[in-house]
């Protein structure tokens, strides 16, 4: 990974910090998940087209609900950033909703649509915590240059020829990264023969 | 019973990313409550968007920022964490069995499409591209052949039917579209019950087909 990944928040423990927060309600602890966290949740609101008074907005309303949900945070199941991604997705989800539909937030809605789960069935713990321990075994991801077509594709919703533009690269290498991004998700999680 | 058919990749990633348009995000939802092997892809791509958001450059936030939300750490929220502010439509006996999340939706009545044929629309808070519809079919229905000007999704919830050799039952998620004829045949020993999510309009095909076209309300 370049050194650009190695920001302060690759430097905390996120679960430890989510776990602090669940157990003991430590609020010294959230401040560092914030000081940390809500920066680039805010990023990630700027990056999808929201301007800055709505990503602040959002981001805020991200580690509010961070704070609410931390009693159903697994670490064994899911990574702390994919957690946090979640909560961030849906509720920017919900926020694009309320805007065409008008009326008040309903994340809850979204979360059913993302099985987000609040009393997961035993066997499904067991099958999440699987795919986590691989997800996190796997030696590469995904490279550089297909995390950032993935990006750009899948949470940006860009069309390949804006991505292709922005990128300064041809369009048959935006589709051979995402070919090769999917094809690398799909090995690593394919069963054990 | 296994799954055989599912969603493209590309769009289980989009869902998975959230910025999947809004009917389609509801079939592959759909599609996702019985499909392990699908969830396990979603999770895979969710990795990737924690793996994405640690790396952004941070974006200053306002410098009451963590002050105005430690002001509201202890509020009592009106939804409990494991409770949701779903519409009373949950409560509607018509559309138990439904997978939950799809019965918070609004749904109109039931109307005939053709014989044994009817279908129940989703009331989307906003019209988009894709109509979403419940369509239900007599056992052993045979469809007029059609095909699509734009794309088809069909989740099967109960029932299966037969297309093109292969066997569509419950979980399978077929994705067809213009390049395709369909002529869908409804298994016998029972009625079958599917999710629709439809871009584009129907085209009948054959000279029966276009007798009933203008009859066909889909």
């Amino acid at each position: 990974m370049s050194s650009e990944s190695k920001a302060p928040a690759d430097q905390v423990d996120l679960g430890e910090l989510i776990g602090a927060i669940a157990t003991n309600r430590d609020r010294a602890a959230f401040a560092t998940l914030f000081e940390h966290f809500a920066p680039k949740v805010k990023a990630f609101m700027q990056r999808s087209g929201l301007d800055d008074g709505r990503a602040e907005e959002l981001a805020q309303e991200t580690m509010l609900a961070v704070w609410r949900k931390a009693p159903l945070f697994d670490r064994a199941s899911v990574g702390g950033a994919a957690w946090i991604f979640t909560i961030a997705r849906n509720l920017r989800i919900d926020a694009w909703r309320r805007e065409q539909r008008g009326g008040g937030a309903n994340l809850a809605q979204v979360d059913l649509e993302f099985q987000v789960d609040d009393q997961p069935l035993p066997d499904s713990q067991v099958d999440a915590a699987h795919t986590e321990v691989k997800l996190r075994s796997a030696i590469a991801m995904l490279s550089a240059d297909q995390s950032r077509v993935v990006e750009l594709s899948f949470f940006q919703d860009k069309a390949h020829p804006e991505i292709a533009a922005s990128l300064g690269i041809p369009l048959g290498t935006v589709k051979s990264r995402l070919r090769l991004a999917m094809s690398r998700l799909r090995t690593l999680l394919r069963e054990p023969s | 019973m296994t799954i055989e058919h599912h969603p493209p990749e590309t769009m289980i990633a989009g869902y998975a990313g959230g910025t999947l348009e809004h009917g389609l995000h509801i079939a592959v939802a759909t599609h996702l409550v019985t499909c392990a092997h699908c969830r396990r892809f979603v999770r895979s791509v969710e990795h990737v968007g924690g793996n994405l958001l640690a790396s952004l450059p941070p974006s200053p936030m306002a410098r009451t920022a963590l002050a105005n939300v430690e002001s509201r750490l202890d509020e009592r929220t009106s939804v409990a964490v494991t409770g949701s502010t779903a519409a009373a439509s949950i409560e509607d006996p018509a559309t138990r069995g439904l997978p939950t999340f799809l019965r918070h939706y609004r749904w109109g009545n039931w109307k005939w499409v053709a014989p044994r044929v009817s279908m129940r629309p989703v009331e989307l808070p906003v019209a988009g591209p894709t109509r979403v519809f419940l369509l239900k079919a007599g056992a052993g229905t045979t469809m007029l052949p059609h095909t699509h000007s734009g794309i088809e999704i069909t989740c099967v919830l109960h029932g299966a039917f037969r297309q093109a050799g292969a066997r569509l039952g419950p979980g399978d998620f077929d994705l067809g579209d213009g390049t395709i004829d369909h002529r869908p045949q409804i298994e016998s020993d029972e009625e079958c019950l599917c999710l629709v999510a439809m871009q584009g309009d129907l085209r009948m095909k054959g000279i029966i087909g276009r007798i009933v076209q203008p009859f066909v309300r889909l």
